[in-house]
């Protein structure tokens, strides 16, 4: 019997080895790593619990069925993200939800239109305590996360929430990096329009 | 000193602590402008909530969920380890002993592989005996089975006529085999058919 390890101390590299090696404890050990970053990522791409959840699993069941062909000269962790952001991509390109504009539905021509199809952070529909919660920082950000565009989301999601560097989000989501800080520097600048009226 | 007012993607390289060469009069113009200062402290603003967002928990079923359609494979060459490593002894007075006994066989190995190099007529004669014997041990087995089968005449006719007379009978065999098969899957699709018509 193989000797049992303590796996939560080491670096993902060692762990995917294990899993390599068809230990199913670094199988788990992985999952237990990052469920929680991927979930999160997908949950804020799709903004759907049920498809977020779905979504993940398959990410997981993807990555951890063809650990065989994980290089290490790539971040396991960029891998499992990529994986991840391509299925999110898809679900909402099949879904064709559409990008909900702070500024209006991009066909809106009239002021009309454009009145419309703008997006509010608090709704006049909502409870007041849905309202006092979207008036904190913390609600309202998430729902301006929501308003950005997909491309958008996963790169500011990466960077801010995941921490991880230009040079990474680029590898990851198979940007230039040029791309991915225009798409960093929109998603904030869309962020502090909509957040304006909360701070 | 730079005298206008910061664009937003220097804002944002202030932001995200830059320390590039040009970032030095950005911030020297920072010092002197409150209305940059100002939407600088909104940006970080911006970071500072965004970096406090919550990591979301999946059920707590998920790993389950995932591992329950995940195939575990051991590479051969790791069950092979595995499996090597179950004959090694954990105790260190067993391992030397096991190291000894390897040491051992493989020097007689050794030994026995040299007297047989320098004797090569020997190792001729040797084999010759085993494969005479192998093929007459073979030659018995078959008798016996075709005899029990086809029955003594066969085998007398086997006998006479050797190679040609065994391929023969095989064939006999293989021919009568293929009819029986055939006829007993017929008679049970005859009988599911009458079975399935009542």
């Amino acid at each position: 019997m193989a000797p049992t390890l303590d796996l939560r101390n080491l670096p993902d590299a060692d762990v995917v080895a294990l899993a390599q090696e068809g230990r199913e404890t670094a199988f788990r050990e992985l999952i237990r790593r990052y469920e929680r970053p991927v979930f999160s990522l997908v949950y804020r791409m799709v903004r759907d619990r049920s498809a977020a959840e779905d979504l993940a699993q398959e990410t997981f069941i993807k990555v951890l069925n063809h650990i065989d062909r994980y290089v290490p000269e790539f971040k396991f962790s960029s891998w499992l993200f990529k994986i991840a952001n391509n299925l999110a991509i898809d679900h909402l390109r099949k879904k064709q939800l559409p990008t909900v504009s702070i500024d209006g539905a991009p066909d809106a021509t009239t002021a009309a239109q454009i009145e419309a199809t703008s997006f509010e952070l608090a709704s006049h529909a909502e409870s007041a305590l849905d309202e006092l919660e979207a008036r904190e920082l913390g609600g309202a950000i998430e729902r301006a996360i929501a308003a950005l565009r997909p491309e958008y989301r996963a790169c500011i999601m990466l960077r801010h929430v995941e921490g991880r560097s230009y040079e990474e989000i680029a590898a990851t989501l198979d940007l230039p990096l040029g791309t991915v800080k225009t798409y960093i520097h929109r998603a904030r600048h869309e962020l502090r329009r909509a957040l304006e009226g909360v701070r | 000193m730079i005298d206008r007012h910061l664009l937003p993607n220097e804002i944002d390289l202030i932001v995200d602590g830059d320390v590039g060469f040009g970032v030095a009069p950005l911030r020297a113009h920072l010092r002197s402008c409150g209305e940059c200062r100002n939407r600088v402290e909104e940006a970080r603003e911006i970071v500072a909530a965004l970096e406090e967002l919550p990591h979301l928990a999946p059920s707590s079923l998920f790993a389950d969920r995932v591992m329950g359609q995940v195939q575990v494979f051991e590479p051969w060459h790791v069950a092979a380890r595995n499996t090597a490593r179950r004959f090694v002894p954990r105790s260190v007075p067993a391992r030397v002993a096991v190291a000894l006994g390897g040491v051992a066989a493989t020097f007689m190995l050794g030994v026995i592989s040299i007297f047989a190099a320098t004797r090569l007529d020997l190792v001729a004669l040797a084999t010759s005996a085993a494969v005479t014997r192998a093929r007459g041990l073979v030659a018995t087995v078959v008798e016996a089975i075709v005899g029990a089968t086809l029955g003594p005449t066969a085998l007398d006719f086997i006998r006479a006529t050797g190679a040609i007379g065994l391929a023969t009978s095989l064939l006999f065999l293989l021919v009568i085999a293929t009819i029986a098969v055939l006829g007993v899957r017929r008679l049970a699709l005859a009988s599911s058919r009458r079975s399935g018509g009542s």
